[in-house]
C-alpha cells in the first residue's frame, strides 16, 4: 500500500489528467451534443496544436503561439462543418469522415515530426510550488486553469446569454427556433468554430505537460469519449467532472496496482453506467 | 459458372505446390487475411448498420489465445485455432449482450464503445499474457504443403472460404434479411416479427468468431506477437474502409475493397511510404462516404440491376384459411391503457373492444391517442399500466416480435418502409417473421398475392423512395397484410389520397376483411368510416367515450361536442 | 395585412394546400376551421416559414416574403404558437420567453414584454424557473402563446391551441386570445374545436381537402349541414 504521500500526489495528478480530458472532451460534447457530429479529428487538431506549440516554441513563447493558432483553428472548424453540410453529412459518417481526416493528419504529423516522441522544453515547466508535501508544476496549473475556464466560461454563455439559449434551443427544435429568428447555420459554424479553437488550447496544454508522439492520438480518444457520455452529451462541465472522476480513478488504480491496468478504468466505468443507468443514453 | 469457380479453386488451392518463390504465398496471405477480416465484420456491421471500430480487439484476441496457448504453453497449433475463435465469440457475446440491451445504445455510441474495447483488451493481454515484451510463437507446421508460409496461406485459404460461404448464406437467408431491416429501421423490424435482439448478438457472435479464427494464424504468420502491433487502430480503420469501398450491402462487397486496399497498401510499405499510405487510406475513406456510399460492388451491381428481372409466374392461389380457433368472443380486449410521454398523458385509461371479423373504426379528435393506442397494442410503446388480451394472451409486457408472431400487424401513419430494401422485400419480410414462418421463396410466392391484390406488381423490384406516397401507402398495406394476420390495424391509409384513389382503397379494405381478418380502421375520412365500419369507437383525451354502431354513435352529444367542441366564450 | 395568394404546399407528390387564398387584415381575428387532413397545419406551417411553398406568394404588408429564410419570417411581424406546442422542453419557463423575444427588435421590450405576458397568464409568474417540459398541457399552451407574444408580433398564428387541453382551460385560453386581439395584434387561429373557434372570430375560412371551400360570417357557418357532414360524416 502506498504512502500517504505517494497516494496524494497521484490523486493530484489524477485531477490534472483529469482536466486536460475535461478539456479535450469540451469541443467533442459540444459538437456532439449541440451540432450531431462525432468529431473524431478533435484528437488530431489537438495534437497538431500541440505539435505546431512545440516547433515554434523555440522562437515564440506557447501562450503568443496559441492566439495564433487559436483563430487559425477556428477557421478549420468552421471548414469542416461546412463540409459536412454541403455533403449532407449524417451523424454515424461524421464519425466515419472524421477518421479519415484524423489518419491524414497523424500521417502528415508523422512525417513532419517524425514518429519519436517530443517534448517541449519551455521556461513555464521548472516552475514548481509545494503544496503541504505535494508537488503542484505550473503547467499542471495552467491546465486546470483553461479546463475550468473554458468549461465554466461556455457553461455560462450557455445558461446566461441569449446566444447561448439560442444554440440550446436550436439543439431541441431547430425549426421552431428558427420560426423565432434563430440563424441555425450560423450558430453551426460559430460552434464548429469554437469547438476547435478549444482543441488549439487543448494541444497548448498537451505540449506544456506531455510527451507527444502520433501515435497517441488514438490513446486518448477512448478515455475522453468515455468522459463525454459519462458527462452528459452536450454539457460543458460534464466532461471535466467525469474526466477527473476518471483521472483520480486512474491515478489511484496506478499506484496501488501495476500502472498498466490504467486504460481499464474509464471503460470499466462506462460499462458500469450502461448496466445500471442505460437510461443517460 | 461452376467450372470457372472450380478451376479458380483449384488454382488457389494448387498455389503452394507450384515451386513459386515465397513471396506469392504470404502476399497471397495477406490478401486472403484481409478478405477474412474486411468480410467477417460486414456481417454485424454492414448488414445490421452496427458500425464497429473494433473488430481488431477481437483478432487481437484470437492472436493472442494461440500465442499464449501454442508460443508460451507449447500446445498444438491447429487445435489452438477454433479456442481463438471461441475466445473472441465470448468476449463478442459478452458485450454484446450488455450493449444491445440498451435501446438507445445505437449507431455512434455503439461504435465509440468498440473502439475502446481495443484498447481495454490490449491492456489486459499486455498486464495478463504478455508481461510486456512479446510473444514468440514458434510451432511445428503441419505438413500440408512444402514450406511453412504455404501451409499458412492453405489454412487462410481455408478460412477465407468459410468466411465468404457464411456470408453468402446469410445474405440469402432469413436472418440475413433480418439484418437488413434492422439496418434500416430496427423499431419496425420488431414489430414486423424479427427478434432483433437475438439475431444482432448472432452476428456479432458470428463477426468476431471468424476475426478469432483469422488472429489465431496470423500468431503463427507473425511469429512474434506484441500487443502494440495487434491491438493497432490501423485495423479496425482498414476493414471498416475495406467494406465501405467495396460495398456493405452485398456479402462480396468486403472481399472487392479487402482486395483493392491490400493491393494498394502493398505500394506503399515500409518508413515514409506506410505514413503516405495512411494518408491515402484516410482520404480515400472519406471520398468513399461522401461521394461513393454503396461502394464500388454496389455502384457496378446498381448499373445492372436496371433492367427487371423476369418476375416469378404466380397464378393467384385461393388463400389457404387460417385456421379459424375455436374460441368464442372477442378478439381483442383492451383494459384501463395508460401511457404517458414526458408529461402528455397520451392514453387516460382506455378501453377497447374487438370482435372477431369485423370492421371496427377508431376514431377522435386529433390527440385524442388513437395512434398511441395502435403503437401500445403492437408493442411499439410498453404500457404503463392496463391490459390487452389477444385470444386469451396477455400483450402488455410482450416484446413486439412476438406480438407480431401472434398475429397482429399494423400500418404506419406516415409510411415506414424499409428504404434499401426492394418493395418485393419489404412485403415479404412479414411472411418470413410471421405467425407461419416461412423460408425465402414461399414469403417472396406471399408477397407477389399481395403485389397484385395491392397493383403494385410491376414496381416490384423498386426501391420505397421511387414510390409516390399512394403507391407507399399500399405498400404499407400490401406490407401489413402479407403475414396474413388475425388482427389488422390501419393507422389513417386515406389520408393523402384522391377521390378515386380513395374508393379503390376502401375496396381493397373490405376484401381484406372478406379474406378472414379482423380489422381496426383508424381514420379522418369520416365519409369512409360511415361507408365502411360495422362498428365505431371514439377516443377522446386518451380514452373511450362510445363504442357502437356508426350513425349513432357519431349523434351521440358527446361524440358531437368532442368533434364540433362547444362555445367557450 | 397578410395575404396569402394562391399557395400550394405539397406533400410528397400531392397537394396538401391547394391555391389557397386568404388574408389576415390589420387587427382582425380570423379563424380557419375544417376535418382533419384538411391541410390547417400544412397552412399555417408555410405562412410561418416552417414549410416551403411549392407555387404562389405569401404577402405581408405587401412584400413579397415566399422565398425568404425560415429565421426571418418573424422579423416580419409572424410569430407562431405552433400544434403541440413544440417548446423548448429543457429550457425553463423563464427562457423559453427570452427566446420569443430573440429577434433584435423584440429584444429592447424584453422587459415589458414579460410584464404584459405575466398579467396575462398570471401562473407563469410563479413557474418561471421550470423546465417547461414538466408544466402541464394547460400550462405549456399559455407558456406557447406568450412566448410568441414575446416577439411583439403583428400577426400572431395560432395552431390548433386547444388540442389535448380540457373544456375549462380551453375557456381562459381562448379569452386570452381574445384580449391578445383587442390590444392589437392580428389572429390567425386554426381550430377543430368548431363551435369555440367560430364564437370568437368575426370572419372564419372553412378548409377541405386543401381548398378553401367556404368563407364569411361563423355563425352562418356553423349553422351550415356541410361541416356538420365534414366532421361527423352525417347529414343534416
Amino acid at each position: 500500500m502506498p504512502s500517504a504521500t505517494l497516494l496524494g500526489q497521484s490523486v493530484l495528478s489524477g485531477v490534472f489528467i483529469g482536466a486536460l480530458y475535461g478539456l479535450l472532451g469540451l469541443g467533442l460534447t459540444l459538437s456532439w451534443g449541440m451540432l450531431r457530429q462525432v468529431n473524431l479529428a478533435h484528437f488530431a487538431l489537438a495534437f497538431l496544436g500541440g505539435y505546431l506549440t512545440f516547433q515554434l516554441s523555440a522562437r515564440l513563447d506557447p501562450f503568443v503561439i496559441l492566439a495564433l493558432v487559436a483563430p487559425v483553428f477556428f477557421v478549420l472548424g468552421m471548414a469542416l462543418h461546412w463540409f459536412f453540410l454541403r455533403f449532407s453529412v449524417t451523424l454515424l459518417n461524421t464519425l466515419l469522415v472524421t477518421f479519415g481526416i484524423t489518419s491524414i493528419i497523424e500521417a502528415g504529423i508523422q512525417w513532419y515530426w517524425t514518429a519519436d516522441f517530443h517534448r517541449m522544453e519551455n521556461a513555464y515547466a521548472a516552475v514548481r510550488w509545494k503544496l503541504g508535501p505535494l508537488f503542484v508544476s505550473l503547467t499542471d496549473m495552467v491546465t486546470l486553469g483553461f479546463a475550468l475556464a473554458l468549461a465554466l466560461g461556455t457553461w455560462g454563455v450557455l445558461r446566461f446569454t441569449d446566444l447561448g439559449k439560442a444554440i440550446r434551443a436550436t439543439t431541441e427544435d431547430a425549426p421552431i427556433a428558427a420560426a423565432f429568428g434563430v440563424n441555425e447555420k450560423l450558430l453551426g459554424y460559430l460552434v464548429s468554430g469554437l469547438a476547435a479553437a478549444v482543441a488549439a488550447v487543448a494541444g497548448l496544454c498537451l505540449a506544456l505537460n506531455h510527451t507527444l508522439a502520433p501515435v497517441q492520438i488514438y490513446a486518448w480518444m477512448g478515455v475522453v469519449f468515455a468522459a463525454v457520455m459519462m458527462g452528459g452529451l452536450g454539457r460543458p462541465i460534464g466532461p471535466l467532472v467525469a474526466g477527473i472522476v476518471i483521472g483520480v480513478s486512474e491515478a489511484i488504480t496506478m499506484a496501488v496496482t501495476n500502472p498498466t491496468w490504467a486504460p481499464l478504468v474509464s471503460f470499466s466505468l462506462l460499462i458500469a453506467i450502461l448496466l445500471f443507468r442505460p437510461a443517460r443514453f | 459458372m461452376k467450372i470457372a469457380l472450380a478451376a479458380i479453386a483449384a488454382a488457389l488451392i494448387g498455389l503452394p505446390y507450384l515451386g513459386l518463390p515465397a513471396f506469392y504465398e504470404s502476399f497471397g496471405y495477406l490478401l486472403l487475411s484481409a478478405i477474412v477480416l474486411a468480410t467477417s465484420w460486414n456481417l454485424l456491421s454492414g448488414y445490421s448498420g452496427y458500425f464497429s471500430f473494433g473488430h481488431g480487439a477481437f483478432f487481437g484476441v484470437g492472436v493472442y489465445t494461440t500465442a499464449a496457448l501454442a508460443g508460451k504453453h507449447g500446445w498444438n497449433f491447429l487445435w489452438t485455432l477454433p479456442l481463438a475463435a471461441l475466445a473472441a465469440t465470448a468476449l463478442g457475446v459478452a458485450l454484446g449482450a450488455i450493449v444491445f440491451r440498451v435501446r438507445a445504445l445505437r449507431g455512434e455510441l455503439f461504435a465509440l464503445l468498440t473502439l475502446a474495447i481495443t484498447f481495454v483488451l490490449a491492456t489486459i493481454a499486455l498486464n495478463a499474457v504478455d508481461g510486456g515484451p512479446g510473444i514468440m510463437v514458434n510451432v511445428d507446421m503441419p505438413r500440408l504443403a512444402p514450406t511453412a508460409s504455404g501451409v499458412l496461406y492453405l489454412l487462410m485459404l481455408a478460412a477465407a472460404a468459410l468466411t465468404l460461404w457464411t456470408a453468402y448464406a446469410i445474405y440469402h437467408s432469413r436472418f440475413g434479411t433480418g439484418l437488413f431491416a434492422i439496418h434500416d429501421d430496427e423499431d419496425v423490424a420488431e414489430v414486423m416479427g424479427v427478434p432483433t435482439y437475438r439475431f444482432k448478438l448472432a452476428a456479432f457472435a458470428i463477426s468476431c468468431a471468424l476475426a478469432g479464427l483469422a488472429g489465431g494464424v496470423h500468431a503463427v504468420f507473425v511469429s512474434y506477437v506484441t500487443v502494440a502491433e495487434t491491438f493497432s487502430i490501423a485495423l479496425a480503420v482498414n476493414v471498416v474502409l475495406m467494406a465501405a469501398l467495396g460495398g456493405t450491402r452485398h456479402w462480396l462487397g468486403p472481399a472487392v475493397g479487402a482486395v483493392a486496399i491490400t493491393v494498394l497498401l502493398y505500394a506503399f510499405t515500409g518508413g515514409d511510404a506506410a505514413v503516405a499510405g495512411r494518408a491515402l487510406t484516410g482520404l480515400i475513406l472519406i471520398v468513399v462516404i461522401v461521394a461513393m456510399p454503396q461502394g464500388i460492388l454496389g455502384q457496378i451491381l446498381k448499373r445492372f440491376r436496371t433492367k427487371t428481372p423476369s418476375r416469378a409466374v404466380v397464378r393467384t392461389e385461393d388463400a389457404p384459411r387460417q385456421a379459424v380457433t375455436a374460441t368464442t368472443g372477442p378478439l381483442l380486449v383492451a383494459r384501463g391503457i395508460t401511457k404517458a410521454f414526458k408529461g402528455v398523458q397520451a392514453l387516460a385509461g382506455a378501453n377497447l373492444e374487438v370482435r372477431r371479423g369485423e370492421i371496427l373504426g377508431l376514431v377522435g379528435p386529433n390527440g385524442s391517442g388513437k395512434s398511441t393506442l395502435i403503437n401500445v397494442v403492437s408493442g411499439h410503446y410498453r404500457a404503463d399500466a392496463g391490459s390487452i388480451r389477444f385470444e386469451g394472451e396477455e400483450l402488455v409486457g410482450t416484446p413486439a416480435h412476438r406480438i407480431a408472431r401472434a398475429g397482429i400487424a399494423r400500418t404506419y401513419q406516415i409510411p415506414r418502409p424499409f428504404p434499401q430494401l426492394t418493395v418485393l422485400q419489404n412485403i415479404a419480410l412479414p411472411p418470413m417473421f410471421g405467425q407461419v414462418v416461412m423460408h425465402r421463396a414461399a414469403a417472396e410466392r406471399e408477397a407477389w398475392r399481395w403485389l397484385e391484390f395491392t397493383n403494385l406488381s410491376d414496381k416490384a423490384h423498386r426501391y420505397p423512395g421511387e414510390l409516390n406516397l399512394h403507391q407507399r401507402k399500399f405498400l404499407e398495406l400490401a406490407r401489413a397484410l402479407a403475414s396474413r394476420p388475425k388482427l389488422l390495424f390501419l393507422d389513417e391509409v386515406l389520408s393523402g389520397l384522391t377521390l378515386s384513389e380513395m374508393d379503390g382503397a376502401l375496396r381493397l379494405i373490405r376484401a381484406i376483411r372478406d379474406q378472414g381478418a379482423t380489422i381496426v380502421f383508424v381514420e379522418h375520412v369520416m365519409r369512409a368510416v360511415m361507408e365502411l365500419t360495422d362498428r365505431v369507437a371514439v377516443l377522446t383525451y386518451g380514452r373511450a367515450i362510445a363504442e357502437g354502431a356508426p350513425a349513432e354513435v357519431m349523434r351521440h352529444p358527446d361524440v358531437v361536442s368532442a368533434y364540433l367542441g362547444t362555445a367557450h366564450v | 395585412m397578410y395575404e396569402v395568394s394562391d399557395v400550394t404546399v405539397n406533400y410528397g407528390a400531392a397537394a396538401a394546400v391547394s391555391r389557397v387564398r386568404l388574408r389576415i387584415e390589420p387587427g382582425e381575428l380570423v379563424v380557419v376551421v375544417g376535418p382533419n387532413g384538411a391541410g390547417k397545419s400544412t397552412l399555417i406551417n408555410a405562412m410561418a416559414g416552417l414549410q416551403a411553398v411549392a407555387s404562389g406568394r405569401l404577402l405581408v404588408e405587401g412584400n413579397d416574403i415566399t422565398r425568404e429564410a425560415p429565421h426571418r419570417f418573424c422579423e416580419r411581424g409572424i410569430a407562431i404558437v405552433p400544434e403541440g406546442r413544440r417548446l423548448f422542453a429543457n429550457l425553463s419557463v423563464r427562457e423559453n420567453l427570452e427566446l420569443g423575444s430573440y429577434r433584435a427588435g423584440a429584444r429592447s421590450a424584453r422587459a415589458a414584454s414579460l410584464a404584459r405576458v405575466c398579467a396575462l397568464f398570471p401562473v407563469l409568474a410563479e413557474r418561471m424557473d421550470a423546465p417547461a417540459g414538466a408544466l402541464s398541457g394547460g400550462q405549456q399552451q399559455m407558456v406557447a402563446i406568450a412566448r410568441a407574444l414575446m416577439a411583439r408580433p403583428r400577426f400572431l398564428l395560432l395552431d390548433e391551441p386547444s388540442l389535448g387541453l380540457s373544456p375549462m382551460i380551453t375557456g381562459d385560453m381562448f379569452r386570452a386570445i381574445r384580449e391578445i386581439n383587442t390590444e392589437g395584434v392580428a389572429v390567425l387561429l386554426v381550430e377543430q374545436n368548431v363551435a369555440a373557434a367560430l364564437g370568437l372570430a368575426r370572419r372564419a375560412y372553412v378548409l377541405e381537402e386543401g381548398r378553401i371551400v367556404a368563407e364569411g360570417d361563423p355563425q352562418q357557418l356553423l349553422s351550415q349541414p356541410q361541416i356538420r357532414k365534414a366532421y361527423l360524416g352525417i347529414g343534416a
